[in-house]
């Protein structure tokens, strides 16, 4: 940030500008691992040809040359491919097979010059760079599970063995989200939602932009991309705004994350030590802490983005006010769940067919979005129980009395309890654990709570301040004073208490 | 995920890259202007600037003529610095070195300084300026970035060859190694290959060494909250506390905390002192001599700080008298003794070229070493000795 950002502002009436943007993500990209720069810059380039190729693929221009040249370029890629994985090292066997299958795909693709085509070969491609890195090993090891118990001897390879050159087997970060957010511009272009961006530089920008290349928000093309037509103009609210935003972020992930992950972690590792009242306590505090983590990284990215002149969209709205499973969705990790909505519940039919398909699709989509997080059947059963969450909370507002007798803070407790539930089976750290945990919450004795006081306190804190903001008090949080005295308690408060860095937890996402 | 009204207000525009509204700000009021941040920074400074220096003259700092920084204080640069302010008496004299300055097997009336003390009749004469855990490295970080308050003065300074006696020891070796006073360490130039902190984590350190507020910090939690970040401590605290309220532990940092006290050292501490069951000769627990991996001196990386160290101190106007050893010669296999004659007199020359007056102390008696190269009470009772009656010290005391 401290080179980025005056890197910019010296570049900004240049044309060097949009380069450095994209330096400055690739370089802190390939911070972390600098292969993992391979993947991103092949899953644009990719993506980039396709959309070029399917805005060539029309019913009237099936001998565009571009098109016949692309034909031409994926026969020869495939016969040197397929040369290169008889004559090179066994090692990259996997790799030139795939890259053949790909290509073939691309010059039947050619010939058909079809636009479901494309975008069949955009999703197979993004898909199967996520099913590779992501849910090879669980898929392979599940399989090995079933053939075994099926009596057979045939097991299936581990996915390390298919990686080049024996490179470590591990998942990139950010894998899925700078895959969805690609995928959504093909998806969006096809659907004729968005134009194809022509401008290689400017759509490479678009797939890795640093703020939210590692845990989103997942933007979209048609919020995202026409920022990066020129650039913004110096502002210096855009530089007031971003640090605001930056500082509650660090203040999220410092003093409150990182604080209540150290609880978390006592208890939730060893489950089977904690009573009732620590395991209860514990996934609450799990709750918010992946709320503080997760949001805490959208607000900084938000705020590094603003710094810059560039608009990143909201991705949190004070999800444990809500009312309904349903309403959390529309706070909790927005980009994610609008794109579930917008790629996989709307194209499933959304809640055009009936109850019965409604609930189908939002089944689906959820288990979908479980398994997103994370190739682990406590995963997907996570999704699960949050499909049900949304079915009931529809069901109930059908119900008159549900909808208007009940307090809003009664269905915001309950709601806040439900969503605690699932956390259990999205933290705990295997199915086994989960079911330990839940049921020694409702069968061990209740006993000393072991939380500090001043974690207590922060989390009250900062829930009174979400609900005040929400209330009619809200203007009280607007005055000059408060701000200034907040952000002051904050800024003492890192100094004074931070116990350093750590991960965040969705990057492991 | 279910379509909602602001989903379908936002439903896509087929027109050539529109520019899209501005999304909300956030879901808060957090939103500062640039009178509101000057404001937040102003009262933020002058808080930084201010705290530890109105802590410091509030926290009471007892030091007595054998003062040296307890052991469970070893990190707390902010204190150091504080104590090395109380050097007021240009008569006083500080000694600066590792753990054999410090006194790692004996109490803090066996150490070298108490003895020299008692040998010039005047106990308060020379200052135990050590830190346990330090190595020439890290000394010269916290001479550099904590000792301001030395300059100009008489400093004894000492050089333990045991740093060069591997190339771990000399922390040379290209491999990863968690080692004591990290912070203290070089954190770019010169490269120190097993130090693998990241980029943040050496930056934070430049931060800390300049902004002494984070040394304050550090010395809270090193005072009053056991070496932990305060979050740490509390999360402890309430896992040890009772229903019925704070454990002993809460107790004891509440009771500091309130009488804003710096903890002392223990008079009977188990861990050191002639009672202690470590105070004891290296052989009564079966050691042999062995062969060390000795680095030479032109390859050493803590000897080259050492030497810039020297350097340092001289240019900041300190008059400097280095006491080399003594190893424990004993514990040397006796096929590499010359090799570590060879270091020893490489130091010596090296000191001599430079004009820095320094003693170079025969091997004491066996049964006066702990190990190879910290003394026992008696050993330290010696080594006292005979440096003061070497010649070159009585010089070097009287100029």
């Amino acid at each position: 940030m401290l080179v980025v950002v005056p890197g910019f502002y010296a570049l900004r009436t240049t044309r060097f500008w949009l380069p450095w943007l994209l330096l400055a993500s690739y370089v802190f990209y390939g911070w972390w691992n600098p292969w993992y720069l391979i993947l991103v810059a092949y899953s644009t380039v990719l993506d980039y040809l396709l959309v070029a190729l399917m805005d060539h693929s029309r019913g009237e221009r099936v001998r565009d040359p571009f098109l016949r040249g692309a034909f031409l370029i994926s026969v020869s890629l495939l016969t040197m491919l397929i040369g290169a994985a008889l004559v090179l090292p066994a090692t990259l066997r996997p790799t030139l097979l795939a890259f053949a299958l790909l290509v073939l795909l691309m010059a039947v693709g050619s010939l058909l010059a079809s636009r479901r085509m494309w975008l069949f070969i955009s999703l197979f491609n993004n898909l199967a760079l996520l099913l590779f890195f992501k849910y090879a090993r669980f898929v392979a090891e599940n399989l090995n599970q079933v053939l075994a118990a099926l009596g057979t001897s045939m097991q299936l390879p581990d996915p390390s063995g298919a990686m080049p050159y024996h490179l470590e087997y591990v998942l990139p970060a950010g894998i899925s989200f700078f895959t969805f957010q690609s995928m959504s511009y093909t998806i969006d272009f096809y659907l004729g939602n968005v134009q194809r961006e022509r401008h290689f530089l400017r759509f490479a920008t678009f797939v890795c932009f640093f703020p939210q290349l590692m845990a989103g928000p997942i933007e979209r093309a048609r919020h995202l991309l026409p920022q990066f037509h020129r650039a913004p103009p110096f502002r210096l609210q855009n530089l007031t705004d971003g640090f605001s935003l930056f500082l509650v972020g660090l203040f999220k992930k410092l003093a409150l994350a990182n604080y209540l992950s150290l609880y978390v972690e006592r208890i939730y590792d060893y489950p089977g030590a904690h009573d009732a009242t620590a395991l209860t306590l514990a996934t609450i505090a799990f709750a918010w802490q992946i709320f503080f983590d997760f949001s805490g990284y959208t607000d900084m990215a938000r705020g590094v983005a603003k710094m810059v002149g560039f608009n990143l969209i909201l991705n949190f709205n004070n999800p444990y006010l809500s009312t309904g499973l349903g309403e959390f969705w529309s706070r909790w990790h927005i980009s994610l769940s609008s794109w579930f909505r917008d790629y996989v519940y709307i194209p499933l039919g959304g809640s055009r067919g009936g109850t019965f398909l409604t609930y189908r699709n939002l089944f689906i989509t959820f288990l979908v979005s479980g398994i997103w997080h994370g190739a682990a059947w406590t995963f997907a059963i996570w999704g699960i129980l949050h499909a049900l969450g949304v079915m009931l909370t529809r069901e109930l507002e059908r119900s008159r009395v549900y909808r208007e007798r009940i307090p809003a803070i009664v269905k915001q407790a309950w709601v806040f309890a439900y969503v605690c539930f699932a956390w259990i089976f999205f933290r705990a750290t295997s199915l086994d654990d989960a079911l330990l945990i839940v049921g020694r919450i409702f069968s061990a004795a209740w006993g000393s709570p072991q939380v500090p006081a001043l974690m207590v306190a922060l989390v009250a804190a900062v829930w009174l301040y979400q609900y005040l903001y929400e209330s009619r008090l809200r203007p009280l949080l607007r005055l000059g004073s408060v701000r200034v005295a907040l952000a002051v308690c904050m800024m003492l408060y890192l100094c004074l208490f931070s116990s350093g860095g750590g991960t965040f937890i969705y990057f492991q996402f | 995920m279910q379509p909602s009204s602001s989903s379908l207000a936002a439903s896509p525009s087929r027109s050539a890259h529109p520019v899209p509204a501005e999304p909300p700000f956030g879901v808060n009021e957090m939103r500062l202007n640039a009178r509101q941040w000057l404001a937040v920074l102003a009262i933020v400074a002058t808080f930084v600037s201010t705290a530890p220096r109105l802590w410091g003259s509030f926290e009471k700092f007892d030091t007595g003529p054998d003062y040296r920084i307890p052991y469970q204080l070893s990190k707390d640069y902010w204190l150091y610095e504080r104590w090395l302010s109380k050097l007021s008496d240009p008569q006083q004299i500080a000694v600066i070195g590792d753990s054999v300055v410090w006194g790692e097997y004996v109490s803090r009336h066996g150490t070298l300084c108490h003895f020299l003390g008692a040998e010039s009749a005047r106990p308060d004469r020379f200052i135990n300026y050590a830190m346990n855990g330090l190595f020439p490295l890290a000394l010269e970080g916290l001479v550099e970035h904590y000792a301001s308050s030395l300059n100009h003065r008489k400093v004894i300074l000492h050089s333990n060859v045991l740093w060069m006696s591997s190339p771990q020891a000399d922390l040379s070796e290209d491999k990863e190694q968690v080692f004591n006073h990290s912070r203290l360490v070089p954190q770019f130039r010169p490269h120190i290959a097993p130090y693998r902190a990241d980029a943040a984590e050496r930056l934070s350190v430049l931060v800390e060494r300049h902004v002494g507020f984070f040394a304050w910090v550090g010395h809270l939690q090193n005072a009053y909250f056991d070496q932990q970040s305060i979050p740490t401590w509390t999360l402890e605290a309430a896992r040890q506390a009772s229903p019925s309220g704070l454990a002993p532990q809460g107790r004891g940092m509440l009771r500091r905390f309130l009488a804003l006290e710096v903890p002392g050292e223990s008079e009977n501490d188990p861990q050191r002192g002639p009672q202690s069951p470590r105070h004891r000769a290296w052989t009564a627990s079966g050691g042999e001599p062995a062969h060390f991996d000795w680095v030479a001196l032109d390859k050493s990386v803590q000897w080259a700080a050492f030497q810039r160290l020297v350097q340092l101190l001289r240019q900041r106007g300190n008059d400097v008298l280095v006491i080399v050893g003594p190893f424990n010669e004993h514990m040397i296999a006796p096929e590499q003794r010359p090799m570590f004659h060879g270091l020893r007199d490489g130091i010596a020359a090296w000191l001599a070229s430079e004009r820095v007056p320094s003693i170079v102390p025969p091997t004491l008696a066996s049964p006066l070493y702990a190990d190879a190269s910290h003394p026992l009470t008696e050993g330290y009772a010696e080594l006292a000795r005979q440096i003061s009656q070497d010649q070159t010290f009585r010089n070097w005391l009287a100029r």
